[in-house]
């Protein structure tokens, strides 16, 4: 279960992304985080597995806390995987190799700089790679793939860290309905079969409707929404979606 | 109003800068009407080139390339390694960074003439200081190139990568190198190119190649054989610059 | 999926890969081989090898200490020489801007008059950049006498050739839809030229001859080598006479003149673009 305790992130320049949120992710959960874009659903991934390090509050994942500095970080990051919008895999990079760098935060920085990994991680990385059904390209040059396959690579890679959770930001934001609602299945279905938790960034409530078990609803760096999809109402969308003037002219002052 | 006296004055002191740089290097427009007609002669001259003397012009040409190819590799081997501690996405620290890039600009600032003269007084006459000269300029100037290449490199998989727990120095294997391989290639072809025309005049200060051929033979107002020289030039450029293009159009 | 099936999937796609990775090895040292064999070669005609290096290394180390220190009291003596070389590479740089724009025009593909013209113009640049500035100015200063004028057409005549081709080059690439909307309005071939090309390849050009000046810079501090003006007469004059630390000199106020040179075109650049 991962405890988020009033996490607050000014950026430098004074953008205050999130103010003080808290949520509570229960274990094996597909929870997706709804909000428009600028909402701070981003930062607030980032700050789970410390890609943007919080300006105050605490993250607990298991009873450790996430936030406390000193901890290693290769250790935090290689149990959350991460899922891009852009996808953000290594173009020139064979499929495999690039599900392959799931597996770099278990090996030692020196040995890996030869390409060279052990038949155990590339078990697992080929394992993976038939999970979302792209075991057939493992061998293609990533940039060979359309958008859709490209985002099941990104997912196997993720899984490849055999994280306890996926942070997926805006996972489908670039690609078109049909490859959207694909590979929200497959993250859904690899989750639910290897018992991960999910966390998932969108800004589209046709998916949220369909995908989410649990909805977070984020504006403006706050929760403003946290309940079963099937809360999810119009005047919730509404609270989502549409400023109040009032607070905006509030915060800007 | 008082924008258009401000670009008045501007145009008057660029026009006075430029007048007094003429000035300083004796560009009088008499001059230059005089000098086109005489230089046009001297080129004349060239005409039609002396062939017999490709005979004792062959030998180096060569030269001239192998001193411009282990230039290259020399000028990769020497700006690699500081390309990469300059880089501002490779090394997070700013004072071992400005140290390379300092290092850089002096290899690069120093002419690959000087360069030559400074390891023909070292090691002597011939083409091996040549190569080493070209080795340090064009590894000073590679290098930058490459710091430049690396930092440029999509970001994205970077923070991937990063994200999935790999170190500094992995993210650098997986997602750095990959990325800006091809960028290296082309900077290395081009640099190349580049290499061979340096390498014509290295002769000049001993350090081999065909410099030393081209200034006796202007000299000795030999400008026959001068023109074939010139030909030489013109064709190796030529063949390498082909050559480069078509490599250039496989490496993506 | 059943673990005997995944295992099957697995091992063959692991076969596939070290299968793939053994024909890449066999192409890339295919590739190599020649390449490595051709630098053997030449590095053996070049008289270069590790330990030529090594036994450089003292003389190297010798001749350094006689260059150092600097000797700063020569320093007021050499600031006519380098204000020699920033304008010979000002004048330089700008008559190769001018000469190159008509060039630039009649060497594009899709702006020349004429196919034979097109080619003429190719070949003359690329004589233009085959041949050094200092090749040129060894010509130029046995035409027209020692100074620093014929460093300045020296500069040029290189300038123009790396201009033009890169101009014709960025010409051939512009957005034929700006070109096309002009053409439709019944716009002249010179009307098209001037307002539907020039003005999109104008950043290009103009960075790239700050860049070129930033070049021209350099070579005008070696010039002197030929007797054509600027700093590097001082550099060669001292090194005949021994005077190292006066040598030593010229090289700190070349390396100030490419640094200030170099920062002041970077800043230029962010400001025009």
């Amino acid at each position: 279960m991962i405890a988020i305790e009033k996490l607050s992130k000014t950026y430098p320049g004074g953008v205050a992304a999130l103010r003080e949120v808290s949520i509570d992710v229960k274990d094996g959960e597909f929870l997706v985080i709804l909000g428009p874009s600028g909402a701070g659903k981003s930062t607030l991934m980032r700050c789970i597995n410390r890609l943007v390090e919080p300006t105050s509050g605490r993250i607990v994942h298991d009873g450790r806390e996430i936030t406390a500095h000193g901890r290693k970080l290769r250790d935090v990051r290689r149990r959350f995987g991460m899922v891009f919008q852009q996808f953000n895999l290594v173009k020139r990079l064979s499929v495999l190799t690039n599900v392959l760098t799931g597996r770099l935060a278990y090996r030692s920085a020196w040995r890996s700089l030869a390409y060279n990994f052990s038949q155990e991680d590339k078990r697992i990385a080929v394992e993976c790679l038939a999970r979302v059904n792209m075991e057939g390209k493992a061998l293609q040059r990533a940039d060979t793939l359309s958008g859709g396959e490209q985002q099941r690579v990104a997912i196997a890679r993720a899984l490849a860290q055999q994280p306890a959770v996926i942070l997926a930001d805006e996972p489908v934001a670039s690609l078109d309905p049909k490859i959207a609602r694909q590979v929200l299945t497959y993250l859904t279905q690899v989750a639910g079969e290897l018992g991960i938790t999910v966390l998932c960034n969108l800004h589209q409530v046709e998916y949220t409707r369909e995908f989410a078990g649990r909805v977070v609803g984020m504006s403006r760096g706050t929760v403003v929404f946290d309940g079963p999809v099937t809360a999810l109402t119009d005047d919730v969308l509404h609270r989502i979606y549409y400023r109040d003037p009032d607070a905006a002219t509030e915060s800007e002052a | 109003m008082s924008w258009r006296l401000h670009h008045i004055v501007l145009a008057a002191a660029g026009v006075a800068f430029l007048l007094w740089c003429a000035d300083g290097v004796e560009l009088r427009p008499r001059e230059v009407v005089h000098a086109v007609p005489v230089i046009a002669s001297y080129f004349g001259r060239m005409w039609p080139p002396r062939w017999e003397f490709a005979q004792s012009v062959w030998k180096p040409a060569l030269e001239t390339l192998y001193v411009a190819l282990w230039g290259n590799v020399l000028a990769t081997l020497v700006g690699l390694p500081l390309g990469v501690l300059a880089a501002r996405n490779v090394v997070a620290s700013a004072p071992l960074r400005n140290a390379a890039k300092a290092v850089l600009n002096l290899f690069r600032s120093i002419s690959e003439l000087i360069w030559a003269i400074f390891f023909v007084a070292a090691v002597g006459l011939g083409p091996f200081p040549g190569a080493m000269a070209l080795g340090m300029n064009y590894g000073g100037i590679l290098g930058r190139l490459y710091a430049e290449a690396m930092e440029n490199v999509d970001a994205g998989p970077l923070e991937a990568l990063q994200s999935a727990g790999a170190s500094r120095l992995q993210v650098f294997a997986f997602g750095i190198v990959p990325q800006a391989l091809p960028q290296f290639v082309t900077y290395n072809l081009y640099w190349f190119e580049v290499a061979v025309r340096s390498a014509t005049v290295l002769g000049m200060v001993g350090a081999g190649g065909l410099g030393f051929e081209l200034v006796t033979t202007i000299r000795l107002f030999e400008w026959r054989e001068t023109g074939l020289i010139l030909l030489v030039i013109l064709a190796m450029v030529s063949v390498i610059d082909l050559a480069s293009t078509a490599v250039r159009a496989r490496i993506y | 999926m059943s673990a005997a099936t995944l295992d099957a999937l697995v091992g063959a796609t692991l076969h596939r890969a070290a299968a793939q990775r053994a024909r890449r090895l066999a192409r890339a040292a295919l590739l190599a081989a020649p390449l490595l064999a051709a630098l053997a070669f030449a590095a053996g005609q070049i008289g270069m090898n590790p330990l030529a290096v090594a036994r450089g290394v003292p003389f190297m180390w010798d001749f350094l200490t006689r260059l150092l220190p600097p000797d700063l009291s020569y320093v007021p003596l050499l600031t006519r020489a380098a204000t020699e070389s920033v304008q010979i590479a000002v004048w330089g740089t700008l008559l190769a801007t001018v000469l190159s724009i008509p060039l630039a025009i009649l060497g594009a593909g899709n702006t020349t008059p004429h196919p034979i013209v097109f080619h003429a113009t190719r070949m003359f640049l690329n004589a233009l950049r085959s041949i050094n500035e200092l090749v040129f100015a060894l010509i130029f200063v046995s035409a027209v006498g020692l100074g620093p004028f014929p460093g300045v057409l020296a500069i040029a005549m290189h300038a123009t050739g790396m201009l033009a081709k890169f101009s014709a080059e960025e010409i051939e690439g512009v957005d034929r839809g700006q070109v096309e909307a002009l053409q439709a309005t019944g716009a002249g071939r010179l009307q098209v030229i001037l307002f539907g090309v020039i003005p999109q390849v104008v950043p290009a050009f103009v960075s790239y001859a700050i860049y070129r000046f930033d070049v021209s810079i350099r070579s005008a501090t070696v010039l002197g080598l030929v007797g054509a003006g600027g700093l590097g007469f001082s550099l060669f004059k001292t090194m005949k006479l021994f005077r190292y630390h006066e040598t030593a000199t010229c090289i700190l106020v070349i390396f100030l003149l490419v640094l200030v040179s170099d920062w002041l075109c970077a800043r230029v650049r962010a400001k025009v673009l």
